[in-house]
């Protein structure tokens, strides 16, 4: 008799086969209201977060850039203007109802031309081999049902020089900042959840799923088990966010 | 080193400063668009603490972005802050002597200094924004002739102290008896140089004249 396996949802251990339905069920809930969210949960610091991750990219006018999990479209937007109209983006999110907002709201922004809006899936992207100069993913690795398969697969469709930058929740470097955080994310944010969305559940697995989401030193290693070189990370915010880096060889 | 959430907040900080400030000043606005898809790197130099603040400018169509990291910038400025702010701020177009160092295309630094000095902000917008048109230009007006009266005060001060000082007081010397001073040296040391270069070499001329055993029993004595 083969045993079921399984993987964690927050602190949930669920069949490997039932998160990607669970993870879309969180993010149906919370798409309409996500950036304002967002802002209230971070006070404003995720757009500096978002902000160094471009400084890092390194993109440029021309480049072909893969915002996975780009959701509501905050770097696909800036990386439209980085490229300029004879490069291209693609903003891409497993989810429908996130792909959607972020969809309208680049409408709304003017962008066009050079922006593709794809609904995929992390672990197996539907794009050709060596496709782009560089891929980001930004608090969405976390929510992937099989990490390991996802970072192969963005290595793939990687061009070779090409760069993955990896912006997620991390653990914290100072001792008083975790207590700090763990009472700010399991309190304060479920409460928060509630208050401007009707659903603390969401935001309690929010909190969940950093715990359990790989500490710096861990996902550097899975990024170079994944074969990608010169991987480095950057704390930011004592920690309580990580910005890694590799390169395809 | 500096989180990257404080060095990005600086950055924007700056980014948006610099962008609000263009926007009252279109001709150099469409100055910089001649520099579009050109970057620029400075990483200043803290001699006593050994740190290293790089800040990288990026010009874009219609802004300027900063941030802290770059890859591969058209012109890399390296120095220490009173250096780069000599550059910045004086008439000199020469790196020699002035504790900078650049790489790059350093056309670039002449093209941003010549865009720099002719920088015209149209300020009095800027607060008829917040106070409208007929009020905002009465304290525009006000404000102009404070600052030309200061202006003129300060450069007949700074003359009057000069000559004060250098021409009743006597307590400094004048820019004339420093240059003399200077040259006189100057020329002490082009004599000094001299001086030693003979001795080294009537030094050199007596040990070749010397025989090869000075202290055997056979010389004569004196």
């Amino acid at each position: 008799m083969s045993e079921k396996k399984t993987t964690h949802f927050g602190f949930q251990e669920v069949p490997v086969e039932e998160k990607a339905g669970r993870v879309a069920d969180v993010f149906h809930s919370v798409a309409g209201k996500y950036d304002l969210m967002n802002d209230l949960m971070s006070g404003g610091v995720h757009r500096l977060w978002k902000r160094f991750t471009i400084e890092l990219s390194g993109v440029r006018r021309g480049h072909k850039v893969l915002d996975i999990a780009g959701g509501t479209g905050d770097l696909s937007y800036k990386f439209s203007k980085l490229v300029g109209p004879e490069g291209l983006v693609v903003l891409a999110d497993i989810n429908e109802s996130m792909l959607r907002v972020g969809r309208d709201r680049l409408t709304d922004r003017g962008v066009a031309g050079n922006l593709v809006v794809s609904q995929a899936d992390a672990q197996y992207l539907p794009f050709p081999d060596n496709t782009f100069d560089c891929i980001t993913i930004a608090f969405g690795l976390r929510n992937v049902t099989d990490k390991d398969l996802a970072l192969r697969s963005m290595l793939r469709v990687l061009k070779p020089g090409g760069r993955l930058l990896v912006l997620e929740f991390s653990k914290p470097q100072s001792e008083l900042l975790s207590k700090a955080y763990d009472a700010y994310s399991f309190k304060l944010l479920p409460f928060m959840g509630k208050l401007v969305t009707n659903d603390a559940d969401s935001y309690a697995y929010l909190a969940e799923s950093i715990r359990m989401h790989p500490d710096q030193a861990t996902l550097k290693n899975m990024m170079l088990d994944a074969g990608f070189a010169n991987c480095e990370y950057h704390n930011m915010t004592g920690g309580i966010v990580a910005l890694h880096r590799g390169t395809k060889p | 080193m500096v989180d990257p959430t404080l060095s990005a907040a600086a950055t924007a900080s700056l980014e948006a400063a610099i962008n609000k400030a263009l926007h009252y000043d279109p001709a150099t606005r469409l100055r910089l668009q001649a520099l579009s898809g050109k970057s620029l790197a400075v990483e200043l130099h803290e001699p006593l603490s050994g740190n290293k603040i790089p800040l990288c400018c990026h010009f874009d169509d219609d802004a300027i972005r900063i941030s802290t990291h770059i890859d591969n910038p058209t012109t890399c400025l390296r120095g220490t802050l009173p250096g780069l702010l000599m550059l910045a701020t004086s008439d000199r177009v020469n790196l020699a002597d002035a504790n900078v160092e650049a790489w790059g295309n350093t056309a670039l630094l002449a093209d941003i200094k010549t865009i720099a000095s002719e920088l015209d902000l149209d300020w009095e917008e800027a607060i008829n924004e917040w106070l409208g048109d007929v009020a905002g230009h009465q304290l525009a007006e006000k404000a102009r002739r404070q600052f030309r009266w200061l202006k003129a005060r300060g450069q007949n001060g700074k003359r009057l102290l000069s000559e004060f000082l250098t021409e009743e007081l006597r307590a400094i010397p004048s820019a004339a008896e420093l240059q003399q001073f200077s040259a006189q040296v100057d020329d002490l040391r082009l004599a000094a140089d001299r001086i030693q270069a003979r001795v080294e070499r009537l030094i050199a001329s007596k040990q070749k004249l010397r025989p090869e055993h000075p202290h055997s029993s056979s010389q004569p004595k004196a």
